[in-house]
């Protein structure tokens, strides 16, 4: 394996790294896809033929990761499908304010207050209730193709 | 009855506890609050004494549920009850509920009639044991007079059902449990068959002849026919009941035929998958019944006659009674065994001979016979048929089943056969729109029959013999025709969707191999058949290049390759395949081996193959299912033919081969042999397979079936022989794919698996290397760009960005995947390189486990990895490298605790949070298996012992410092997941067998999340894991009492009563588990094999507290209110620990009585002490 075949380019400032093509033979289940534009993590896979002695084509079912929805595409299996780049971040939980927006502690000691909490009741009481009882909390922001949204929660409390 | 007026409750009250009954069976049947209602009911059943009350419900209630329910409780009832109920309650229980079926024998509502005769027949069973052969015997002189019709026709028929209750009962598969020992069943069953069935039998067919002259027409449904059909029901389902085999003596000396069928039972019994024929075989006492004078033709009278009787109306053939006699018929087809005097079998000949002049008219003439039944006759007379010809098939050998038919008709047995099997693929083809059909059913049938006939039962024997060969390949030509025009016809269906893909594959082949068990049984012209069609097909292929469809063609051509691979190989399914003994066996006059027929066919195979390496052909003609077939054909015919192990040793020696064996027939086989060997055809063919593997994986993008079928067939059988390695590493052909897979990008497009798969098989190619040396340099070779890659990213200071994009992410899983694959195929070999390997990137595997610590996907399959290195490495590291291995392991799980623990997934999705919940527990179970495979090392050991002292690392501290790293992330919630509730309760109990002393050492709180889940267990629904945590509390006490006997610690603290931060007073673990127990044994459902491991529990826990036992004994006394249970549990407590000579130690002799003792002791008070 040669270095400059597989020397990755940082692209995180070029603002096109959002998707990367697939072959879509490769995709698997619990892996992420771009379906009608959606960034959606791929629940089920299945493979078929275009008549008996045709050339297959995958058949995805996904979840988008943001709102839930689910979505289906079929693609020929030779063919390239878009994978989202989907990044997770861990940040500390400095506050909540009232107006839904919560305050973040980056790795860098700067703070990230751009971001709301869910819209959803209970994934929002979820986080609030950890934090009014005065528990350390790391949040785990997911993003992906300009979307931005909490996916996870750990309490580091006092060992 | 008057005996219980004192304790039988008055009239108003039984009336009011009926209303309330028949007032919840009325609202479950309106649906109207159905869980109050069953509630109800419930509480009913489980009340004490409820005899009287059910009584007067069944002869009162107008309502039939309620009536039902009366019954239901008696059972539930008396069975619980039964140990200190008075004898006379029993009798008069029996016999109430005898009298009352007799009494109300026309009543409408037959379920509960039957309800309450299945409920005396059980209650019969229960007290079996303890009544007299003098009892029984009255008893049963009652029942026989009202089933030989002594009390009229209705009386009749209900005698004839409560026996079909008692024989149902009293058969181990069909019995009720009743919280007794497998003994119990098993005695009663015994003594049934000895004293009673023989007598059942006779008094059922006494039955059917005192009736048989009164039945009229069958449409009548008069109680004639009713007692008629029942009778004949009773006596098939004595048939069927599991006799005894008893092993005679005397048939030893006779070497006849029936000797080799008994040696093939257990085989004959495997290969009645589809048709469950059940083998009849009631020893040598049931001669007289069974065979003697005309016996057997009653039925077949009765048969005919019912059919002319009633010949104007064409349904009589479904008509109950005409289809209980011929089930008997069948029944009687597959009847063997000691029955049969040892006459050289002359007996079983007549015998069947008989049966078969009853059912050939079923089935004789085929065409005539099909006809009818496709203009509307009723095939089930046809299918009974058929299966008669099954019974007699697996009980005789292909001669004597030709020979059979001789005496009735101008040809054998197997010309009929194979004529009846030919129509009936006629008629299959003929409507194969309709799904399920009676045709489908008779050909799985009459295949079976031709399995039975043809499969080899012993190797000892050559398999081929001149009978059938015309016949069979009579047949084999119609399946041809018939399959290819099927074929044909549905290449325009839809492509075969997923879904039900393996389970459609899987019936296909078991299809396959039966035709194919046909065309080997007249190879000598079925081969050069298949050979002449692959020709015709592949030219027609060619010549229509360009012009017409081909699909059509195509894949008609996919159908005759799978057969062909059917015929010329077997599956080895990891076995080595041997050339199939009746290939080797024909073609004596074959001297050229280039003209031996099984070559000609694999030649013309393989070259048309090989045309799929020319990009322009490929384009043409080889579609991506077509090449499914040929690379499949090519797995299962290199695994047989390629290279074979024995070619100098001349043919495949079967365990006995005779001497006689001339020298002509072994030249032909030993040809076909060594023409595919390594002095001839095999090295250039193996590069032929190699270069069509290496294009299926790059040519076809996508085609994802067909480069599983390489990856996962084709190429694992060519390295499956080491002498095959030997060859395929000198190749420049497996050198190529060897240098894509390591340092060209190509082989990227692949899915994971199939590169994980890839990479084992390259690797394992290494064995056929000269030496060690060489094996691991090419491992190294290998793998080195890999690790060397991953070392190199690590390294990288914006590794933490980059590594997140998506091109980044598939890179390193398809690196991971690669290793694993690896990592699988370690040999004692390649082990050294394959522990640089791991080594060489064991701080980078660290370094991505944190950075990927969100990705959960990436980090499953860098611990899959971890867990396949530790498995192929541990047993061979020596002192140090094991050391180094250990402190990865704990690094390892320590960062994979510290990024999980505590961690909660938010989404608005469930199938998203569910997805993220079987991820982790996907993560732990490979954990767990880390530990497992660790835990290896203590009981299998390769590395040498240096003797140099040095410390060996203690296996035990590692895993348990690794149990306790993970325990906590393993939640309740994730236990409820049934594998790896198991891994986790193996590996735990295996640790507290074998290393209790390190448990002591676990902080309080590792401890009681330990003590946690066991208590999770003991209540858990697999009985299996129960098992396993009765057995971690034993090995856990045993070590507390045994310590502490020998003045040690023991659990220490663990054990010790304390108090708990809110004040209040916590008992020790012990005590709690003793307590959690005894409650489980007492009070709670579980199954009977718990018992005895729960009395291993048990008794080291009252051992090592007795005063704590004594206590919770008397908590117990003094809830009980009855002040006669009281005095019964006293004692009953009293001698579980006192009887049978128990003492308080803990040897085994201890331990057995004290199982005993617990048995008694539960069946003795579980039955009040659960009443409510």
């Amino acid at each position: 394996m040669s270095d400059e075949e597989h020397h990755f380019e940082s692209k995180a400032d070029s603002g096109a790294s959002k998707t990367y093509p697939q072959q879509a033979g490769t995709i698997r289940k619990n892996g992420y896809i771009v379906i009608k534009g959606r960034a959606c993590k791929v629940v089920e896979v299945s493979t078929s033929k275009t008549g008996k002695h045709g050339h297959a084509k995958c058949h995805f079912v996904g979840i988008d990761i943001f709102n839930a929805k689910k979505l289906e595409d079929i693609v020929p299996s030779s063919h390239n499908s878009d994978v989202p780049h989907v990044t997770r971040t861990d940040y500390q939980l400095i506050d909540i304010s009232e107006d839904g927006f919560v305050t973040l502690l980056t790795e860098s000691g700067g703070t990230k207050d751009d971001l709301r909490l869910p819209t959803d009741e209970s994934l929002c009481s979820q986080i609030k209730d950890g934090f009014s009882e005065g528990k350390d909390l790391v949040v785990t922001v997911m993003s992906a193709m300009g979307e931005e949204q909490i996916c996870a929660l750990k309490d580091i409390g006092p060992k | 009855m008057q005996s219980y007026a004192l304790e039988s409750p008055d009239l108003s009250q039984v009336q009011s506890a009926m209303a309330v009954v028949e007032q919840a069976c009325n609202s479950i049947q309106m649906h109207m609050n159905p869980a109050e209602a069953e509630a109800t009911i419930l509480a009913f059943r489980q009340s004490s004494r409820p005899y009287q009350t059910c009584r007067y419900i069944l002869e009162n209630s107008h309502l039939a549920n309620a009536r039902f329910q009366a019954a239901a409780t008696i059972q539930d009832a008396a069975v619980r009850e039964w140990g200190f109920l008075p004898d006379e309650e029993k009798q008069s229980l029996i016999s109430f509920c005898l009298s009352f079926v007799m009494e109300h024998a026309h009543a409408s509502e037959a379920y509960v009639q039957t309800k309450l005769s299945a409920v005396g027949a059980l209650l019969m069973k229960r007290g079996w044991l303890e009544s007299t052969a003098a009892e029984k015997d009255a008893f049963f002189i009652q029942v026989r007079q009202s089933v030989v019709g002594a009390h009229g026709r209705h009386a009749q028929f209900v005698g004839i059902n409560f026996l079909e209750s008692l024989v149902s009962e009293f058969s181990p598969s069909t019995a009720t449990g009743m919280g007794l020992p497998v003994e119990f069943h098993e005695k009663c069953r015994a003594s049934l068959e000895t004293k009673h069935l023989k007598d059942f039998y006779c008094w059922a067919q006494d039955a059917v002849l005192s009736v048989a002259n009164e039945i009229g027409y069958c449409d009548s449904t008069g109680p004639e026919v009713k007692v008629c059909a029942a009778a004949m029901r009773l006596m098939s389902q004595i048939l069927n009941w599991e006799f005894k085999k008893t092993i005679t003596a005397d048939v030893g000396g006779v070497k006849n035929r029936r000797d080799a069928s008994f040696s093939g039972f257990g085989h004959e019994a495997a290969l009645f998958k589809k048709s469950e024929l059940v083998l009849v075989q009631p020893g040598p006492a049931w001669r007289d019944v069974l065979l003697s004078h005309g016996r057997i033709g009653w039925v077949l009278e009765l048969y005919r006659t019912i059919g002319q009787k009633s010949s104007s109306d064409r349904s009589w053939i479904d008509s109950p009674l005409a289809v209980s006699a011929r089930q008997l018929i069948v029944q009687f087809c597959s009847l063997t065994g000691t029955i049969f005097p040892s006459d050289d079998g002359q007996m079983q000949e007549q015998h069947m001979l008989l049966l078969l002049a009853g059912i050939i008219q079923w089935i004789d003439p085929p065409d005539t016979i099909l006809n009818a039944i496709t203009y509307g006759k009723s095939e089930s007379e046809m299918l009974d048929g058929c299966r008669g010809l099954l019974a007699m098939a697996s009980l005789t050998t292909p001669s004597l089943f030709d020979r059979l038919l001789k005496s009735l008709r101008p040809f054998g047995t197997l010309s009929l056969l194979s004529l009846l099997t030919c129509e009936v693929m006629k008629a299959h083809a003929a409507n194969k729109d309709e799904e399920e059909t009676w045709a489908s059913e008779a050909i799985n049938i009459l295949l079976d029959t031709w399995n039975v006939l043809l499969q080899p039962t012993d190797l000892s024997k050559s398999a081929h013999s001149a009978v059938g060969v015309h016949e069979a390949f009579a047949l084999f030509s119609t399946i041809l025709e018939f399959e290819l025009k099927v074929a044909g016809e549905s290449a325009y269906d839809d492509g075969d969707s997923s879904e039900q893909f393996q389970a459609f594959i899987s019936a296909r082949d078991e299809r396959l191999s039966s035709y194919a068990l046909i065309a080997r049984a007249a190879a000598d012209k079925s081969i050069p058949l298949l050979t002449r069609l692959f020709s015709e097909k592949v030219s027609l292929l060619c010549q229509g290049s360009g012009r017409a469809d081909p699909i059509r063609t195509l894949e008609e051509l996919y159908w005759l390759l799978l057969i062909s691979g059917h015929v010329l190989a077997d599956s080895g399914d990891g076995e080595t395949a041997l050339v199939p003994e009746a290939l080797q066996a024909q073609f004596q006059d074959v001297t050229d081996p280039a003209q031996h027929p099984v070559v000609l066919l694999s030649g013309s195979i393989i070259n048309f193959a090989e045309q799929s390496l020319h990009p322009d052909t490929r384009a043409a003609f080889f579609s991506s299912r077509l090449m499914e077939a040929l690379i499949w054909f090519l797995a299962r015919w290199a695994d047989t033919y390629l290279l074979p192990i024995d070619t100098g040793r001349g043919h495949n020696c079967t365990p006995s081969q005779e001497g006689e064996r001339l020298n002509e027939p072994h030249q032909a086989r030993k040809a076909l042999l060594c023409f595919f060997g390594e002095k001839n055809q095999g090295k250039s063919l193996l590069d032929t397979i190699v270069r069509i593997a290496s294009t299926t994986l790059i040519s076809w993008p996508g085609e994802k079936i067909l480069q599983e079928l390489t990856c996962f067939q084709l190429l694992p059988a060519l390295v499956c022989r080491k002498n095959i390695c030997i060859h395929l590493v000198t190749l420049e052909s497996w050198r190529e794919l060897a240098n894509a897979f390591a340092n060209e990008r190509i082989l990227f497009s692949l899915a994971t698996p199939l590169q994980r798969s890839l990479a084992k098989v390259l690797s394992r190619s290494a064995c056929g290397m000269s030496n060690s040396e060489a094996s691991n340099q090419y491992v190294r070779d290998l793998m080195g760009p890999m690790t060397g890659f991953i070392a190199d990213i690590t390294k990288k200071d914006d590794i933490k960005s980059v590594a997140q994009q998506p091109d980044a992410i598939f890179m390193v899983s398809c690196l991971l995947e690669r290793l694993r694959g690896a990592a699988r195929a370690t040999e004692p070999r390649t082990q050294k390189g394959m522990f640089e390997m791991g080594v060489a990137i064991m701080n980078p595997l660290l370094t991505l486990l944190e950075i990927y610590k969100n990705q959960s996907a990436v980090v499953y399959l860098l611990l899959k990895f971890v867990v396949d290195w530790v498995d192929g490495q541990v047993v061979f590291l020596e002192a140090k490298d094991t050391a180094v291995l250990f402190r990865f392991c704990v690094q390892l799980l320590e960062i994979y605790s510290s990024n999980n623990i505590g961690r909660i997934s938010l989404s608005l999705s469930s199938s998203l949070l569910n997805e993220a919940k079987t991820e982790k527990y996907k993560d732990l179970r490979a954990l767990l298996q880390l530990l497992t495979n660790l835990c290896s090392k203590d009981l299998v050991d390769f590395s040498p012992d240096l003797g140099n002292g040095a410390e060996k690392p203690d296996v035990a501290q590692v895993v348990y410092l690794g149990l306790h790293i993970i325990t906590p992330l393993i939640s309740l919630e994730l236990l409820k997941y049934p594998k790896l509730c198991r891994q986790y309760f193996s590996l735990l109990s295996h640790m507290l067998e074998v290393y209790p002393e390190k448990v002591a050492k676990l902080t309080p709180e590792a401890f009681s999340h330990i003590i946690g889940t066991l208590d999770f267990a003991l209540h858990n629904q697999d009985v299996e894991v129960v098992n396993m945590s009765l057995s971690s509390i034993n090995a856990l006490a045993t070590f507390h009492y045994k310590e502490r006997s020998s003045g040690k610690e023991g659990l220490g603290l663990h054990a010790v009563d304390y108090n708990d931060p809110s004040g209040t007073r916590q008992e020790g673990i012990l005590g709690r588990l003793l307590e959690l127990l005894l409650h489980l044994l007492l009070f709670e459902d579980y199954s009977t094999e718990l018992v005895a491991a729960a009395a291993d529990a048990l008794l080291p826990l009252i051992v090592c507290d007795p005063g704590l036992y004594q206590r919770l004994g008397h908590e117990l006394l003094e809830r009980q209110e009855n002040s006669v249970f009281k005095a019964r549990l006293a004692t009953a407590l009293q001698s579980l620990t006192s009887s049978n000579q128990l003492t308080w130690s803990l040897d085994r002799i201890n331990r057995q009585r004290f199982r005993k003792n617990l048995h008694y002791f539960l069946v003795d008070v579980r039955g009040f002490l659960r009443t409510m």
